[in-house]
């Protein structure tokens, strides 16, 4: 990024931490389509990926004020994977109390619904053959445009385990794509 | 997705592998991130954006509004404290009087005495005072063995109206 860039940004993060709501509108001008991006990517549901953004946006109005420096996109895109993971263990949950009432009524199942494959282009389907984790760590990579360093760091691991299963990853998805 | 971080990824996939090693894993990520850039995830809806927008500056009110809640709840609370403190303060003033209690002290010694010039006449009244108090003395030990038939009662007043006249005396020098 550079200076103008980032001083720009600089700027914009000023005037949000003062709540002002333009600089709100200018930070979703700038990451929303990455962010949805990686939400898509994630999820495959274009409706659960605009729930995401609109949520991570909202969130940011609160937790602007615990950025203290460093990469903004590394702040951003660990605020994003907290709201992707909720949302997770929030489907998980309701998952179970399917199955409970399932259970409990006997009835016919019900269809947890899938994205539609004719919908989902070719990439979609091949990454969701690769592990959940390693899903998400080619896309926090590749939509946080963060560097390996900062990737290890927001995953609390070494920078070589990062780097391997990044590289495992992304050639086993090219191969998938060939 | 043309933006990079300038990253030297031979240089750090050299930390783990030899030369030939790490310019291959370096490819096989260049070409994977390739394959993400040649296909582009779905661009949000442009009324989603403009909802979020909204949203969003429906949010700033709210958490500005929030913060001028808490702080008038704040100084209503120290306002009251000082209302308290105040009004506790008040009414310990009043049960005091008003006025601060005075620490009155006196000499043991008759302040004639202590004006008093004539040493001689000074010496005798001191030697009065001393006997009269060896003979409280004396009369109190004499109640606490009893040796006066047994009448407790009517030697102690007597012996009260005494302490009361000496008392008198000793102040009026």
């Amino acid at each position: 990024m550079n200076t103008a860039k980032s001083d720009n940004l600089a700027r914009i993060i000023i005037g949000c931490k003062g709540g002002v709501p333009e600089c709100f509108s200018q930070l979703v001008d700038i990451y929303a389509s990455r962010c949805y991006g990686y939400f898509y990517r994630l999820t495959g549901d274009n409706d659960v990926s605009d729930d995401l953004l609109s949520e991570l946006f909202v969130k940011l109005v609160g937790k602007i004020g615990s950025y203290k420096g460093g990469s903004f996109e590394s702040w951003l895109f660990k605020v994003a994977s907290n709201v992707f993971h909720d949302y997770l263990r929030d489907k998980q949950r309701r998952k179970k109390l399917l199955e409970a009432e399932k259970r409990r009524l006997e009835s016919k199942t019900t269809e947890i619904k899938q994205p539609d494959s004719e919908m989902v282009d070719k990439l979609q389907m091949q990454l969701g053959k690769l592990d959940a984790d390693t899903r998400e760590l080619i896309m926090l990579r590749f939509y946080s445009q963060a560097s390996f360093k900062e990737i290890a760091k927001m995953r609390s691991e070494p920078i070589g385990t990062t780097l391997s299963k990044l590289h495992r990853g992304l050639k086993r998805l090219r191969e998938l794509m060939e | 997705m043309n933006v990079r971080n300038e990253e030297n990824l031979k240089g750090l996939f050299e930390k783990f592998f030899n030369s030939e090693q790490a310019e291959r894993a370096a490819e096989d990520i260049r070409k994977g991130e390739r394959i993400l850039s040649e296909h582009p995830a779905p661009e949000p809806d442009g009324e989603l954006i403009a909802d979020m927008k909204v949203e969003i500056a429906e949010a700033v009110i709210r958490r500005k509004a929030d913060a001028f809640r808490r702080t008038a709840y704040k100084a209503v609370a120290v306002a009251a404290a000082f209302i308290i403190l105040a009004v506790i303060s008040v009414k310990l003033f009043e049960k005091s009087g008003g006025e601060p209690e005075r620490i009155v002290t006196a000499s043991i010694m008759p302040r004639a005495i202590w004006e008093s010039e004539d040493i001689a006449t000074d010496d005798a009244d001191l030697a009065i005072l001393t006997a009269e108090i060896e003979q409280i003395e004396g009369e109190a030990l004499a109640l606490r063995l009893d040796e006066n038939g047994g009448n407790g009662n009517s030697a102690v007043t007597e012996l009260e109206i005494e302490l009361a006249e000496i008392n008198n005396d000793f102040w009026k020098g």
